[in-house]
């Protein structure tokens, strides 16, 4: 799914992990963006610390940075802006920017 | 970085870009090559025919298919009507791929029937739809003739679209092999529509509440009509109750983002 660069030596707590996206297979886009989309397997699926679930589309988009509240994400398969905001219990979600 | 090279952080584009590059007649066409080359009449011709054997349950898939197919004929009407009035370049040119789209899932749908032997497909699909439907259908066109283009927008892409997204997430699930393909494919297009029906009220919204008082109006008109479909369409493919309730909610969450609670 995802893979973690190599970053030894730098401070977890304040810089951002980094990720190779590849593709998964997720055709709805054009080629050259389609890493940073995949879909979501159902319930024994787990999101990434750089993923989150597009709320109108469902598909799971993926950056190549791990996510921080206030973070912008495109899904692009159905064209919504999104942010992400920090919920009660402590996760990260994505909402719906217009 | 070139035309076709890997943005290194889509994400990173300015939000103006990002919706000139998914309004855009090119991203359409290569987001719809990824899942329809290779494919006939929508699924994959390899793909064995295994439809229902008894005669009762091939006669409630065609009645389904006739409803989907006056959704999408309604659908085809009002998005192509909707160019004339669409507010900018960006959005007629969206919407012209939203016809194409939808044309394909009528003909599809249509051929769906043929293979599951309907001789006349298209007056059948007439025939057999719901009151409910043609009514909406009758709504939508009325909405695109006075040239509203919030309230047409919220009908069609909102509304309509949200509902058959549900509908035919639902279906594919429990559907025969090739009915299914047919629907995934249909499912991946309804992707675009209703995101781009919620984030186009989303932003006039924003920037003209007024209008909201005009859109609960509609959707208090349109509601009943696509939820009946939603309660009658469920049974006819065997959706449990359980899960039923699970689609009413999924079409909700949509208006009720858009803060129509």
């Amino acid at each position: 799914m995802t893979d973690p660069l190599e970053d030894a030596g730098e401070p977890a707590t304040t810089e951002r992990r980094r990720f190779i996206l590849d593709d998964t297979g997720f055709d709805e886009v054009p080629p050259r963006y389609r890493k940073f989309y995949r879909k979501w397997r159902g319930p024994g699926d787990r999101l990434g610390p750089n993923e989150a679930i597009c709320p109108v589309c469902k598909v799971v988009i993926r950056s190549s940075r791990e996510l921080r509240p206030g973070d912008r994400l495109y899904c692009m398969p159905c064209m919504s802006r999104l942010v992400v905001v920090q919920t009660a219990d402590g996760t990260l979600e994505a909402q719906v920017s217009y | 970085m070139g035309p076709t090279a890997a943005p290194r952080e889509v994400h990173d584009l300015e939000h103006e870009r990002f919706l000139e590059e998914v309004h855009s007649f090119e991203f359409w066409f290569h987001s719809v090559e990824g899942y329809l080359s290779g494919t006939t009449f929508g699924h994959n011709p390899a793909v064995v025919d295994d439809t229902p054997g008894a005669e009762a349950d091939r006669q409630r898939l065609i009645t389904v298919l006739s409803n989907y197919c006056l959704g999408e004929m309604a659908a085809l009407e009002g998005a192509s009507g909707l160019i004339a009035i669409a507010p900018n370049q960006l959005t007629k040119i969206f919407l012209s791929t939203q016809v194409a789209d939808e044309g394909r899932h009528l003909e599809v749908l249509l051929h769906r029937m043929r293979e599951l032997g309907v001789a006349a497909p298209a007056a059948e699909a007439e025939r057999r739809a719901s009151r409910g439907l043609k009514q909406f259908r009758t709504e939508l066109l009325k909405l695109v003739q006075g040239r509203d283009w919030e309230a047409a927008i919220f009908a069609q892409n909102v509304i309509l679209e949200s509902l058959e997204f549900a509908v035919f997430k639902a279906h594919a699930e429990v559907a025969d092999p090739v009915t299914k393909q047919v629907l995934e494919g249909v499912i991946k297009d309804e992707r675009r529509h209703i995101g781009f029906g919620e984030n186009e009220l989303g932003r006039r919204l924003r920037g003209a509440p007024h209008i909201r008082t005009r859109l609960a109006r509609v959707r208090e008109e349109l509601d009943h009509l696509v939820i009946g479909m939603l309660e009658d369409t469920s049974r006819e493919i065997g959706v449990e109750p359980a899960r039923q309730t699970e689609l009413a909610r999924s079409y909700r969450q949509c208006v009720e983002r858009l803060g129509f609670a």
